[in-house]
Formats: structure tokens, sequence, C-alpha cells
């Protein structure tokens, strides 16, 4: 009896001390998760993603009366594709921007909170990547494996084609580019002739005329007038 | 805020019975942003509506349907007949289907392919401009075809950089050239082009 009363204080003491520092330790942690959440987040919001879950939760009662409105399952697998695709552009982002900013880390370049906000980023990826690979496997079995695979094709190609038509966007500004200095080419070709015809007549005020041409071709290059020319005279030999 | 794992945002979309189109219901508050999304999801969701695969999924990349590309080839080789004949202007008309029918593959069917038979008509259909003295489109066309292919692609590059000569752009000429010996370095084509580039220039600036 005697020994219980006189344990009572050393296990009150351990008691609290314990329970203290577990309360200790809980807020704290709860703290640096609610500030880390409080971080901005590293993406925008994925909007792929709403789009995708907004549709498998449309209401069929709001959406008309009666009649089969819910949404079919080749739209929502559409949907589940653009998804994935987004996360193929999302993935390598992360994939890129890690190794840069651990070394940024390590020379004390950026603050913690950048690598706070990429660490949640790559953790949210990893959780969107398992949570597509699931949801295309209740759509098809095996697609889970190869969703991926379409979407980054998909994202491959759309890459490609919008470089494609950056570059064919140019045609008409270069055709008109050219249209105008082969005008200008041709233009001061004509000239030439002429001052040359003229000089042979030997007229004592063309020959400074023929100076300040020389001045004016200069933007357009006397080569390339000089090239054109002989090309104008294969054209017309050929024709 | 942030996205997390449970919850997302309910967006305002409205799903048309008949056509499946997917469009935003709320006319005022659509970003630009969720307009082109739909756009796009709409016209993904038709070809995968053309698809015939069992599960209506798209198949794997690896085995690409045949049809396409025998077509493409086809095309190519009608351009490059006439091109032969010396029919300019029909040559570019094969080639620019033949581009048009390789762009329009569906997305899923590989990139690589894509680029390299998107590489090869671009070449081509540069080298019908340039034989009809069309340097500026030309000099587009030869752009497309390395920059859908950078190695292996000394006509393409060659190309560009002829079209630049005979437009008179001889710095960015030089420019071109010289970055085309870095990925083809040793191309007898190139090597000679490059010294045409530097006499020409050397003969502007005495001038």
């Amino acid at each position: 009896m005697v020994n219980w009363l006189s344990l009572v204080v050393p296990f009150a003491y351990l008691t609290i001390l314990l329970g203290s520092l577990y309360t200790f330790s809980h807020l704290y942690r709860a703290r640096k998760l609610s500030k880390a959440a409080s971080l901005e987040p590293w993406f925008p919001p994925h909007l792929q993603r709403n789009i995708y879950l907004t549709l498998l939760h449309l209401d069929p009662s709001e959406s008309g009366e009666g009649g089969p409105s819910k949404v079919p399952d080749s739209v929502l697998k559409a949907a589940l594709l653009r998804r994935a695709t987004e996360d193929i552009h999302r993935v390598l982002q992360v994939q890129n921007a890690k190794p840069a900013l651990q070394s940024l880390l390590q020379r004390g370049s950026v603050g913690d909170d950048l690598w706070q906000r990429f660490l949640r980023a790559e953790k949210e990826i990893q959780e969107e990547i398992k949570d597509v690979v699931a949801e295309a496997n209740a759509f098809a079995p095996g697609w889970g494996q190869l969703i991926f695979q379409t979407a980054n094709e998909m994202a491959q190609n759309a890459l490609l084609r919008k470089r494609v038509e950056e570059i064919q966007a140019q045609v008409t500004a270069e055709k008109e580019w050219w249209e105008k200095k082969k005008a200008g080419i041709q233009a001061d070709f004509m000239k030439e002739l002429d001052e040359d015809s003229k000089a042979t007549q030997a007229v004592p005020t063309t020959g400074r005329g023929s100076d300040d041409d020389a001045v004016l071709v200069e933007g357009g290059g006397p080569t390339a007038a000089q090239q054109q020319g002989s090309m104008k005279k294969r054209k017309k030999g050929k024709n | 805020m942030a996205a997390e794992a449970e919850t997302f945002t309910l967006l305002p979309l409205h799903l048309d019975p008949s056509t499946k189109a997917v469009s935003s219901s709320s006319s005022t508050t659509t970003s630009a942003a969720l307009t082109t999304e739909l756009t796009a999801l709409n016209l993904l969701h038709r070809s995968l509506l053309s698809l015939d695969t069992p599960n209506g999924v798209p198949p794997p990349p690896v085995p690409v349907n045949p049809k396409r590309s025998a077509q493409i080839g086809k095309l190519r080789e009608t351009g490059n007949t006439s091109f032969r004949k010396g029919a300019h202007a029909d040559a570019i008309r094969m080639y620019s289907l033949g581009i048009d029918m390789a762009l329009g593959r569906p997305g899923w069917e590989p990139s690589g392919l894509v680029r390299e038979e998107v590489s090869g008509l671009y070449a081509n259909r540069a080298q019908a401009h340039m034989a009809l003295q069309q340097w500026a489109e030309g000099a587009v066309d030869a752009e497309c075809s390395v920059e859908m292919k950078r190695v292996g692609n000394a006509k393409g590059w060659w190309r560009r950089g002829r079209c630049l000569f005979e437009m008179g752009r001889l710095e960015e000429a030089r420019e071109w050239v010289g970055q085309a010996l870095e990925f083809e370095a040793g191309e007898q084509d190139l090597v000679g082009l490059m010294r045409e580039v530097e006499a020409a220039l050397e003969r502007r600036a005495r001038q």
C-alpha cells in the first residue's frame, strides 16, 4: 500500500512529461502542416481533373427531364485522357525542376517555402497518377497500363503540331517581305541597265546618279542583286 | 486553394443529350481556358467515337494502323513523280496533302513517326518550291523539316541555307549553315554552301 502511494508521484511525473511532449509535437506538426497547406500551390488548378470529376458527378436529374441523361462513358474516357495528358505535362515539369531546385536549395538560393511547395506538388502528382490509373482500369481492364503511354504520345503530338503551326504561320509575312524585296531588286536592276545604257552615251550627270543607287542597294546587298540578275536571265532563257 | 486528393471544384458544365457535346452552362463566368479545354475535349471525344477497338479505348501507340501510312507514302510518291516530270505545282499540292494527312493522325499514334513523315514531306515540298524559285516558302518549309528532325536531315538544313542565300540574307544563311554543320559535320553540300556564303559575304564587304 505504501509502495503504491510513493509510486504515484513518479508516475504522475512521467505521465505529465510524456503527455506534454506528445501534445507539443502534435501541435507543432499540425501547425507545420497547416503552414504548408497555406502555401501557394505549385501548379494552377487542375482544370482537366475538375472537368472529369464534374462530369462524373453530373446529376442526371438536373441536366434534363427523364431519358438517358447520364454522361456516356465515351465522354468520360475522353475527359480522363485529357486529364492524363495534363498530368504528363506536370510530371515532366516536376522532373525537370527537381535537380535544379535541389541544387539551388543546397546553395541557399531559394527558401524552404518553395521547396515545401515543390514537395507537395510532387506528392500530389503521384496521387493523381495513381487515381487516373485506377479510374482507367475501371473503364476497361488493362487500360491503366496504357493510358499514360497514350497520353504521352498525345502530349508530344500536340507539341509537334503547335511548333509546325508556329513556323508555317510565318509564311505569309516571309512571302510579302520577299516579294517586296524582289520588286526592289528588279527595279534597281532595271535602273542599272538604264544607267548602263545611258552611261555608254556618256552623260555626265547619270554618273553621280548611279553612285546614289549603290547606296540604296546596300540594304538588300549588291551581291543579291547580281545573283537575282543572273537568275532572271536564266529564267528568261528557260522560258 | 490547393486541389486536395478528395476535393475538386465543381464546374458549371452541361451535356447536350443528343450530341453528347459538353459545354459550359453559365456563359458569363466561363473563362477562356475552360472554353478551349472543352473544345479539345469534344474533339477528342468525337475521334474516340470513331474507334473500333473493343472497349472504345485508344489502342497502344506501337502497332500503327497501316492504312494511313500507305496513303501518305503514296502521296509522297505521286509528288516525287510530278516533281521529276517538272510539274512542280502539282508536286507541291501532293506534298501538302501528304503533310495534312500526316498531321491529321490521331494524337495517340506515335509522335516519332509523325515527325519522320512530316520532316520528309516538308523537305520535298521545300525542294519543289525552290524549283519554282519561291525561296520564301522553301525556306519556311525547310525550317519545318529541320524542326521536326534535326539529326540526319542534311537536305533540310541545306535547302533552307540555300533559300536564305538566294534571298540575299547572307548573315542568316551563315548562321544557319554553321548550325547545320554542328549536326552534320563534314557533309559536302553544306561545306560547299558555307564556302559560297562566305565568299558572297566577303564580296559584299568589299563593295
